[in-house]
């Protein structure tokens, strides 16, 4: 579907580009109705449901859907949590797992059949999980650090020789209260936007060479953009998986660096 | 089990510490070329030599890697 809008213009191929992004409303008029949302909407229910369903009646021995969700448990806690909380990861477990099912599921999207949009892709979807994450890294640091200690702490780590502070003070508040979120949102999103128009492209030239121009000549062509967009989305399923881990492990490093000031 | 906990806390400091820096790395080289390089950019403005913004950006880039290096090296 997507491939026949793009090669609209009969004799000469088109590459795809950021009009994929650009979805029109479902219901004309609804202007914030998108596809992406009822993705999102679509994504938060499989998440919801499934982690009800393994874990609203736990048994002591592990089965079905129970398992599976252990393991992912499992992993976010070994993985995502200790390494960053230490003795605080199980109070913090919820979030991170709900964050990392909920960013995998929203990249899976990317290549579940029909649907075939990864949901981070849209910038809007990410900010507000990072822009969450952000807050409350800054609440837990007043917190746990007092309102002024946080962003004492912050610009002034210890070990350094004072002259140095003057230059070094502004940087790194302006890393960590302006690059980190930019650059934890931007992350997700560009890697699944540059991931979608990537397996766009290779169907697109699959699907001219193929089908709309079938020549001698284009059609080894056509079968290698076959191959590569299987390949692909072979890599693509591997980083969507990396990015959902990636995400909930600097959300589990800001939470861990408010709890405890830097070393 | 307390003797689980405790081979494992050891290990994983030092993993923390090991992905502290790395993801902290791209966050202060970036911050340093905004912050110095754009020192030097308002310089350029207001003196009209061109040549303030790529030395605010190499101090930027320099002093993030010294402050990388302070904090998480040696």
């Amino acid at each position: 579907m997507k491939a026949l809008t793009v090669l609209a213009a009969p004799e000469e191929f088109k590459a795809p580009g950021p009009e994929l992004f650009d979805i029109p409303p479902v219901v004309s008029g609804v202007a914030w109705l998108t596809k992406p949302v009822l993705l999102a909407l679509l994504s938060s229910l499989v998440v919801v449901v499934f982690c009800w369903s393994a874990f609203s009646k736990p048994k002591l021995v592990p089965r079905g859907v129970q398992n599976v969700a252990e393991y992912g448990y499992m992993f976010v806690r070994d993985q995502v949590a200790r390494p960053f909380l230490g003795k605080d990861a199980d109070r913090w477990m919820g979030l991170l797992l709900s964050i990392f099912f909920l960013v995998w599921v929203w990249n899976l999207m990317g290549v579940v059949p029909f649907l075939q949009f990864p949901v981070a892709s849209h910038i809007a979807f990410p900010i507000v999980l990072a822009g969450t994450i952000y807050l409350l890294k800054i609440y837990l640091g007043m917190k746990h650090q007092g309102p002024i200690g946080y962003f004492k702490n912050m610009m002034f780590p210890p070990g350094l020789p004072k002259p140095v502070y003057i230059l070094m003070a502004p940087l790194e508040l302006l890393s960590n209260l302006v690059v980190a979120p930019f650059t934890h949102a931007v992350r997700l999103f560009a890697n699944m936007f540059a991931g979608h128009l990537i397996l766009a492209f290779f169907s697109a030239v699959g699907f001219w060479f193929l089908f709309e121009q079938l020549s001698p000549l284009g059609a080894p062509v056509g079968v290698i953009s076959v191959v590569m967009t299987i390949a692909m989305t072979g890599l693509e399923l591997f980083i969507q998986f990396l990015q959902a881990f990636l995400f909930a492990m600097l959300a589990a490093m800001y939470i861990g660096g408010s709890l405890h000031a830097e070393h | 089990m307390p003797a689980m906990s405790e081979q494992e806390r050891r290990p994983e400091d030092d993993g923390r510490d090991f992905a502290d820096a790395a993801w902290s790395i791209p966050s202060y080289i970036l911050s340093g070329i905004i912050l110095y390089g754009g020192a030097g950019w308002l310089l350029t403005r207001w003196t009209g030599v061109a040549v303030f913004t790529p030395i605010g950006v190499i101090i930027g880039v320099v002093l993030a890697i010294y402050l990388v290096y302070r904090k998480y090296g040696r």
